[in-house]
């Protein structure tokens, strides 16, 4: 089929290695992470503490997604009620000014409220490339273990350091067993 | 990475959790606090009607008092917290949590003192902190309001409830202090079991008596006011300046080599999330008490607020300083990650976040002394009188004895403590 070859010019979507158990899985990390691979990641059962060190992981884009849809939800929420009662429909009440700040501050509250709720969620899933349906890993009967109790690390034909036989030696050396080629 | 493999024994050496034996550690503090009480009192008997400095004493020390009360009463409401939770995090910073507690009795002394202070200046020039003290008094002089609250609002009452205030709280501390440092000793972990249990119904009397202190003595320096969310807005503002106070024992400790390894980063990181986080809360309270009297718009509730927002240009400044520097300020710089895991930061924000609490109950106490020059030298003095004086006993108690409990069962899950995200 054509889509076997893409614009890489390789059919292959990466390589994948089996581990045991957690430091296993945990020191095979840190050695693929001083390698200085790139495109790669860490396919556990359940989570494992300290293991975005141990891979080199950065903190996370979420908070700043967060922090953007917080100042739209509050400026949003200003700007609306300023506008609708301040200026568009105005209703004096009880005296009070016919925007203040005191009256707004809920609403203003609760919209970055749910905007950051928005920002942290959907933030989250798009930065993780979720939701998504399909993984060439999906396609290996020996991965489906990774749910149960087995640890795998993959590291993918994009990365630049990529290339198969060399790729393959390395995951032989830290460890890795069952060592396998991903198609595309 | 390196100290979280260093062994137990090394971290509980003696070098890193003790401080050197002094006899005078934190006497000059004490003696210097002394003093501005001592400076505080003679002006309360020396003011007269043209200086009101009788008045400026009593508030002033009063604004001492309340703030001074807070630490240690956070504190203990704190250390119950973590029984009851089963903080392991706490485990190797809990001492200073009880160290603190321990001092209600400076805050007994202060109430004492004040007391007397009130007394000479009735007797002298019948001024009075609490002015429904007057109607009780002196019949003639009642108002109607005052009549209808005269069954709370009166002198033997508010003595009982006082006395009882402090009975609950020394009780408790003094409880939890002995199951500690019996624990020191004989590393019976059942110690830990019974402070637990105690803790239960403590917090339960703990938070009914903070906020029956808070009615007593801060709202009712004004009968005619009355706001439901005012003993949570004392809680909330006492818990903020100890969780800052607590930060900065420990960013001192860390700064002369002591508690390395015991509080480190990640430790910091947790304290500087509950500052943050109260920081929030006072807040949130503050602003739903304005809030609720805002909308309202109700002549008895709005009193207090056209006090401090309409009269007098420091009463009005200060409305604007203290939402962005209790607040804004704080919320915006505490955010960030980094800033919680920086001792330098935190310290600064921790000493700034007591001087705003300060500004908080200052701005709370003082306008209600309505003939009184706005802000004279002998507030500085009131005020600092009783906070120096407990500064100085707390850093006498934190030398006494180790800065860690140190058969806390929850020791190794606290020296092993980390923040995941």
């Amino acid at each position: 089929m054509s889509k076997e070859t893409h614009q890489h010019g390789s059919a292959n979507w990466g390589i994948m290695a089996e581990f045991d158990d957690v430091p296993a899985v945990y020191h095979a990390a840190e050695k693929c992470r001083d390698a200085g691979f790139r495109k790669w990641d860490v396919f556990a059962p359940f989570p494992i503490h300290g293991i975005d060190e141990a891979m080199g992981l950065k903190t996370s884009h979420v908070p700043k997604v967060v922090a953007m849809m917080a100042m739209i939800g509050i400026s949003g929420a200003l700007l609306l009620q300023w506008w609708t009662i301040g200026v568009d429909y105005q209703i004096p009440n009880g005296g009070k000014p016919l925007f203040a700040w005191e009256a707004a501050l809920p609403i203003t509250f609760e919209l970055g409220v749910l905007l950051s709720a928005f920002g942290a969620l959907f933030g989250m899933l798009i930065l993780n490339t979720l939701p998504m349906h399909f993984h060439p890993l999906l396609k290996k009967e020996r991965f489906l273990r990774v749910s149960d109790d087995r640890f795998c690390i993959a590291i993918e034909a994009k990365d630049p350091k990529f290339d198969i036989d060399g790729t393959r030696s390395f995951l032989e050396s830290i460890g890795g067993r069952n060592i396998d080629v991903v198609e595309a | 990475m390196t100290s979280m493999h260093a062994s137990r024994q090394m971290l509980l050496s003696p070098e890193n959790i003790t401080l050197r034996a002094s006899s005078s550690r934190g006497m000059g503090l004490m003696l210097f606090g002394a003093i501005c009480i001592a400076i505080t009192f003679v002006m309360a008997l020396m003011g007269n009607e043209d200086n009101h400095m009788n008045t400026v004493a009593l508030h002033a020390f009063h604004v001492g008092m309340l703030v001074t009360i807070g630490f240690p009463l956070a504190a203990l409401g704190a250390n119950m917290i973590f029984h009851q939770f089963n903080a392991g995090w706490m485990g190797a910073m809990r001492r200073q949590f009880e160290n603190m507690m321990c001092l209600i009795w400076v805050g007994a002394l202060m109430f004492i003192i004040s007391l007397a202070m009130q007394l000479a200046t009735v007797m002298s020039d019948s001024v009075y902190l609490f002015h429904w003290m007057e109607m009780w008094a002196d019949p003639s002089h009642r108002t109607e309001l005052y009549e209808h609250k005269a069954a709370f609002l009166n002198l033997p009452f508010f003595l009982i409830r006082a006395v009882l205030y402090f009975i609950v709280w020394m009780g408790l501390a003094r409880l939890l202090w002995s199951y500690s440092v019996k624990q020191d000793q004989d590393g019976d972990r059942w110690h830990t079991a019974h402070a637990r249990k105690l803790s239960a119904p403590g917090i339960v009397l703990w938070g009914f008596t903070v906020a029956f202190a808070g009615f007593d003595w801060l709202m009712s320096l004004d009968y005619h006011w009355f706001s439901t969310m005012l003993g949570v807005y004392f809680f909330a503002g006492s818990m903020l300046s100890m969780w800052a106070l607590t930060a900065i024992i420990f960013v001192s400790l860390r700064g002369i080599g002591r508690m390395s390894g015991v509080y480190t980063d990640e430790h910091l990181h947790d304290h500087g999330k509950l500052l943050f986080a109260f920081v929030v809360f006072w807040a949130y309270i503050t602003f739903s008490q304005y809030f609720l009297i805002w909308y309202a718009n109700i002549p008895e509730e709005t009193t207090f607020f056209i006090l401090r927002k309409e009269e007098g240009t420091l009463w009005q400044t200060l409305s604007w300083i203290i939402p962005v520097g209790h607040f804004i300020a704080p919320f915006v710089i505490l955010m960030a990650r980094p800033a919680k895991r920086s001792f330098k930061l935190i310290a600064v924000m921790a000493g700034f976040l007591i001087l705003m609490h300060i500004i908080d109950i200052y701005w709370m106490v003082r306008p209600q002394a309505h003939d009184a020059p706005a802000f004279t030298w002998l507030d500085v003095v009131g005020i600092a009188g009783p906070l120096l004086f407990f500064f100085g006993a707390l850093l006498r108690r934190i030398g006494s004895g180790p800065l860690v409990g140190v058969n806390d069962p929850r020791l190794d899950e606290a020296l092993h403590h980390k923040n995941y995200v």
